[in-house]
């Protein structure tokens, strides 16, 4: 769950700061699914940033799995950060590690012991329907591969709070149909989940709560 | 099962070339251990000209034998000019030992001089080797009693020479420390500037691992491993590389700061391990052993500071 209280972002400079969001507030609880609508520049991937606490707010109070982001030392950040699956629209894999190590790489980070690790990678591999490929570097998949082993990774850990950044872009309508019941499922088992996209057709198909935004304003929050 | 442990992304093999380093750490550390070396040498010999057969004042005593002067001021008046000085030096407190040479010492001093003349019945001087406490300096009383006792008595202060020779002695030594302390910080500039190349190299996986969750102490901690351990190896190196350098150098030094009994015989000691190392001071030695987890340990904090301002950059 996440609540945001009057939150605005701006980037760049002090002089050349560019207002990407204005005085937005929401209360997510937890289990929730949302799509996060609006067109390109409505300022999407900047709310996502701040729930991934990749980006700080300028203004305004954020609080996410119960933790008051803006007060918190960078170890409780970095704990935080442990409990927040992303998904990147540039996928973000590292080129030299191969789609095992990729995906293995937060439960490395969270210390798990290799025989977990191996087992809980083979099993959401296979679910995303790539289990042959665990040695190839990503450079040698397709983009729909690769996004598939960005979302392997995101939600290997079975995060608290996930954020998506249009998950579904380089996805056929079989696979994103596959993975939009997986994050209905994780959310029944108490993810907070938001999906950002500008796909009205999907958004239509898979109905929802839904947040739009344009300009960097909250136009709707439906319930 | 450790190689999988850092399958992290962060590729610190190539981040952090385990060349470039080494060398140049190794280079620093040679460079720190002869300015150490000058340093300890320094000491040594500072040490043997204020404590140690530069120290002496001599104290001629022309015509000894003949009658002391009769105004002189001893309490038992004594019969010859060299009786009556050798009292007077005997209950001075500043005087820690008096010895007068003796014929022989005398003429094997002189012997460069009276075999150039040929001749062999000069009349000498007494000479009296006069050995003072370190912190102590006889004062002008000193030279106008001895002279009321035996006229023409002459005090030669080689302690001006020898303190002259210590103060260069320990000017030499604040070079060698300014010159180990510049090594330092090149040193320090030198990791800092490879480990910020690192950073700059791997800054996209570096941005990633912290995105999941990576403190910045484990990414510091595995940067600093790197390279403290390849600073700990360039300075073994250099350690190593350094110490024939040091052996040698000791070598041509021992004369000068050696006892004339403790002196090495050449030869005998570059067959012998232990003779060999005898040859270095102890405390050049402790220093240079000590030089390689100096630079690990010194590499080690520099990347920690270094990767943890880097850090500050992320949210």
């Amino acid at each position: 769950m996440f609540r945001l209280h009057d939150v605005s972002y701006a980037y760049g400079g002090s002089r050349t700061a560019q207002a990407a969001l204005s005085h937005i507030s929401l209360d997510v609880p937890q289990g929730e699914f949302r799509w996060l609508l609006g067109p390109s520049g409505a300022g999407k991937s900047s709310l996502l940033s701040i729930l991934a606490l990749e980006a700080q707010a300028s203004a305004g109070m954020v609080e996410i799995l119960g933790v008051p982001v803006m007060q918190a030392r960078r170890g409780a950040l970095a704990r935080l950060r442990r409990r927040i699956g992303a998904v990147y629209q540039d996928f973000r894999l590292l080129p030299d590690l191969n789609v095992f190590d990729n995906v293995a790489l937060p439960l490395r980070l969270q210390h798990r012991a290799e025989a977990e690790i191996s087992h809980e990678v083979h099993a959401i591999m296979k679910w995303v329907g790539l289990e042959t490929r665990l040695d190839a570097l990503p450079p040698q998949l397709s983009g729909g591969e690769q996004q598939r082993v960005a979302i392997a990774r995101a939600v290997i850990y079975r995060p608290a709070l996930l954020v998506a950044d249009e998950p579904t872009n380089a996805l056929d309508d079989r696979q994103a149909a596959r993975l939009l019941a997986m994050f209905h499922r994780l959310a029944e088992l108490g993810t907070t989940i938001v999906v950002a996209t500008h796909n009205d057709s999907i958004v239509r198909k898979y109905p929802a709560p839904a947040i739009e935004l344009a300009h960097g304003h909250l136009v709707r929050d439906y319930r | 099962m450790a190689r999988q442990r850092y399958h992290d992304g962060l590729a610190l093999h190539q981040a952090l070339p385990g060349r470039f380093l080494p060398f140049l750490v190794g280079a620093m550390t040679f460079l720190a251990a002869l300015a150490l070396a000058g340093g300890i040498a320094a000491h040594a010999l500072s040490q043997r000209w204020t404590h140690g057969a530069g120290a002496v004042t001599t104290v001629q005593v022309p015509n000894p034998d003949d009658p002391a002067a009769a105004n002189a001021g001893g309490a038992s008046p004594a019969a010859t000019r060299i009786h009556a000085v050798q009292d007077i030096l005997a209950t001075t407190p500043a005087i820690t030992a008096a010895h007068r040479l003796t014929d022989a010492e005398l003429r094997a001093l002189l012997a460069p001089w009276i075999e150039q003349t040929g001749d062999g019945s000069l009349p000498l001087p007494a000479v009296i080797e006069v050995h003072i406490a370190p912190t102590r300096n006889p004062d002008n009383a000193l030279l106008a009693r001895l002279q009321a006792s035996a006229p023409g008595t002459m005090v030669e202060h080689d302690s001006v020479w020898s303190d002259r020779l210590a103060a260069l002695a320990g000017s030499l030594q604040a070079c060698a420390l300014l010159a180990v302390l510049i090594v330092m910080t090149v040193a320090v500039c030198v990791v800092m500037a490879a480990t910020r190349a690192g950073l700059q190299t791997r800054r996209q996986a570096i941005a990633l691992i912290h995105s999941l969750g990576a403190t910045d102490g484990y990414i510091s901690g595995r940067f600093s491993s790197r390279v403290g351990l390849l600073a700990l190896g360039g300075g073994l190196c250099g350690g190593v590389l350094a110490l024939p350098m040091l052996l040698a150098m000791s070598h041509l030094a021992a004369p000068f700061t050696a006892t004339t009994d403790t002196l090495p015989t050449m030869g005998m000691e570059w067959r012998n391990p232990r003779m060999l190392l005898d040859l270095l001071p102890h405390a050049l030695l402790w220093m240079l052993l000590a030089l390689p987890p100096a630079a690990g340990l010194t590499g080690w904090i520099t990347t920690q500071l270094t990767v943890r301002a880097w850090l500050r950059r992320l949210p």
